[in-house]
């Protein structure tokens, strides 16, 4: 893994910055890449990054990831950020380094070993702060252009929503060019949601089939404060999406959902962890699936309730659709709850296209895979319709 | 005489290794509206689902024509596009997918095989309100997901229009009033009368005579043990309805 873990000139080098990659490169040698091994990574197992030449992204400015709506949108290629918006009311956009007092605080850097990385690595990212009511979704847009060589980049921001403020986040990750190489896109976001703030947090992960992208959302969310996210996960050969939820406080609010569509051989995971440790908390995820190929899905999700979060609500949904015999689904729910009086559900089902209703569609005319995508469609919608914001819903309804 | 639609010859079927249809023939020509009738059990639905080529309904013997051609090499979806259409005893529930979605999906289809141009949303919405209100099936049933939570009466008005919407040479009904109280059953009678004209015909599939007051066949059929046992007019399946078909059933 030296590899991994090179010599960078920071662009910017404080003292209060040294310490904390400092730390953070202590918590990563601790732990190590993830093995067969290691419990929280026993179904995704990151086996190329190892004994591989990777090398830092280079510097390239290119944009792109084009939406059919009204947004805010940085421009990030590489890792590097392109460009930035105007000056938008209600927002402030920083570099990451100027949130030196914000960092590492919102997971456990010794449970996180891409988290911990990432911290060693930590010059480039954005330091968000979300002061009122956004008009328009803020697109943090992250192109790739892969070249002869295997690279990686590390990307960290810091999402803080103040007091009663509101914003839409989507995060967009695509690639552009030809599919020549692998790389490592590893990206941390730690979100604060203050008392009685929203934040709808949406993400498309597109990246090339040879891509290895592992995503932590770290988010803790204060008294009636309200975090609704989605992730439609459809490139990528190893991709790890893992949301760690804290709700800290009574009338604290989580909706994480998601779905997956792939084929090949990648393996797609999502990972989720819902603390509540409050009275009058709730949660609730979904998550669908359509797995071909030679394909694997994982769903992970925990549910912990402390003792004094009475009156609390949590449920969780898996379903995979598997559309080959080679295809696979690994599936652990966990629910740990140490409270009574609490509401907690958790489900898994996983089949394949509906035989009769195939045939009902094919005998009005529908050929084979039109049927089947219409089922596939339908499946799929059944999650993307919770999100509450039409436009964007409609805007995931044509991306998968 | 009119041409020949649907020649069936010797036709042999199984269903899980087990033979339903035996040396069934028939004969159905352009314009024809014929009857089979039999006792439960008997595989008058299996008949139909062999028609249609459903998956499981394996062809052991004989052969079909439609339209002079080899019906038994068709897909399912070539058969309908052909213009073949199954009115279903139980049509299927398809969670997400709203009527008017699935219509638009099947009548492009089979436009499209047809080579006349695909309509366009307008043009679809005005052909399927047109017909809907005829089988007084409304904007806000055409989009919920089709059939799902419609009560026995609706799905097989949402059959009808279905079939009014594609326009099928051979339309199969396959006991299309089971379920059905007098006025569903006249509304569903009245959208298949409605369709009879010179060249399209008809197999309606029923244990009970009571449709047969509504659509009246030109021909009726006894089906007992895989094949026609009888053949005859209208008036035969008066006959069934005060004898019964104990005296076609073979004693076991």
């Amino acid at each position: 893994m030296d590899n991994l873990v090179q010599n960078i000139n920071y662009q910017n080098n404080s003292a209060e910055l040294q310490k904390y990659r400092k730390d953070s490169l202590l918590a990563f040698q601790k732990q190590g890449l993830p093995t067969a091994k290691t419990e929280a990574w026993k179904y995704t197992r990151i086996r190329d990054l190892k004994n591989d030449d990777y090398q830092p992204a280079p510097q390239v400015n290119k944009t792109g990831g084009k939406v059919p709506f009204t947004a805010e949108i940085i421009e990030i290629c590489n890792g590097y950020i392109v460009s930035m918006p105007k000056t938008v009311s209600g927002i402030n956009i920083k570099p990451i380094t100027e949130a030196a007092q914000y960092l590492g605080q919102t997971y456990k850097a010794e449970e996180y070993p891409f988290a911990a990385l990432n911290g060693y690595y930590l010059d480039r990212g954005l330091f968000i702060e979300i002061t009122g009511d956004l008009k328009y979704p803020l697109i943090l847009n992250y192109n790739m252009v892969p070249e002869d060589k295997d690279y990686f980049y590390h990307f960290r921001n810091v999402i803080i929503c103040r007091q009663g403020a509101k914003a839409e986040i989507i995060e967009q990750f695509n690639y552009q060019g030809e599919l020549k190489s692998r790389y490592l896109a590893n990206i941390v976001n730690e979100i604060r949601l203050e008392d009685k703030s929203v934040l709808c947090h949406y993400k498309y992960q597109n990246e090339a089939f040879k891509a290895n992208h592992i995503a932590l959302n770290a988010v803790q969310i204060a008294k009636d404060g309200k975090y609704e996210s989605f992730c439609l996960q459809k490139g990528a050969n190893i991709a790890r999406n893992e949301t760690f939820v804290s709700l800290n406080d009574e009338g604290a609010e989580a909706v994480v959902n998601g779905a997956y569509i792939m084929n090949g051989w990648a393996t797609l995971d999502t990972t989720t962890d819902i603390y509540h440790l409050k009275p009058h908390t709730k949660s609730s995820q979904i998550v669908k699936g359509v797995v071909g190929g030679e394909a694997k899905g994982v769903f992970q999700g925990r549910i912990h309730i402390a003792p004094d979060a009475v009156a609390t609500s949590g449920t969780q949904l898996h379903k995979a659709l598997l559309l080959s015999d080679t295809a696979e689904i690994d599936v652990k729910p966990e629910l740990e709850i140490f409270a009574d009086d609490v509401k907690c559900s958790h489900g898994a089902a996983s089949g394949e296209l509906d035989k009769e209703q195939l045939f009902y569609m094919r005998s009005r005319g529908i050929g084979e895979d039109e049927a089947k995508q219409i089922l596939i469609d339908a499946y799929l919608n059944d999650v993307i319709n919770q999100i509450s914001d039409e436009t964007i819903k409609e805007w995931f309804k044509s991306l998968k | 005489m009119n041409a020949p639609l649907l020649e069936i010859e010797d036709l042999c079927a199984e269903v899980g290794g087990k033979s339903i249809i035996k040396d069934f023939n028939l004969t159905i020509n352009e314009g024809e509206v014929h009857a089979i009738m039999g006792p439960n059990g008997a595989g008058k639905s299996t008949l139909s689902y062999v028609l249609c080529g459903k998956p499981g309904y394996k062809v052991t013997g004989g052969s079909v024509k439609f339209k002079g051609k080899d019906l038994l090499s068709m897909s399912v979806e070539e058969r309908a596009r052909e213009g073949i259409f199954l009115i279903m005893q139980y049509p299927v529930e398809i969670p997400g997918v709203p009527s008017t979605t699935f219509l638009k999906h099947a009548v492009n289809a089979i436009r499209q095989h047809r080579r006349q141009p695909e309509l366009d949303t307008m043009e679809f919405l005005k052909l399927v309100r047109e017909e809907g209100r005829k089988l007084g099936i409304d904007n806000e049933m055409l989009k919920r997901a089709i059939n799902v939570g419609f009560s026995g009466g609706e799905k097989k008005r949402m059959e009808a229009l279905e079939m009014s919407i594609l326009k099928p040479d051979f339309a199969i009904l396959d006991e299309a009033d089971s379920g059905l109280d007098i006025d569903a059953m006249k509304i569903v009678a009245e959208s298949v009368n409605r369709l009879r004209n010179e060249q399209r015909s008809m197999l309606i599939i029923t244990h009970f005579q009571r449709l047969l007051n509504y659509v009246v066949p030109d021909f009726v059929h006894v089906f007992a043990d895989g094949h026609i046992v009888k053949s005859g007019h209208k008036e035969l399946a008066q006959e069934l309805e005060q004898n019964g078909y104990a005296e076609y059933v073979r004693e076991k």
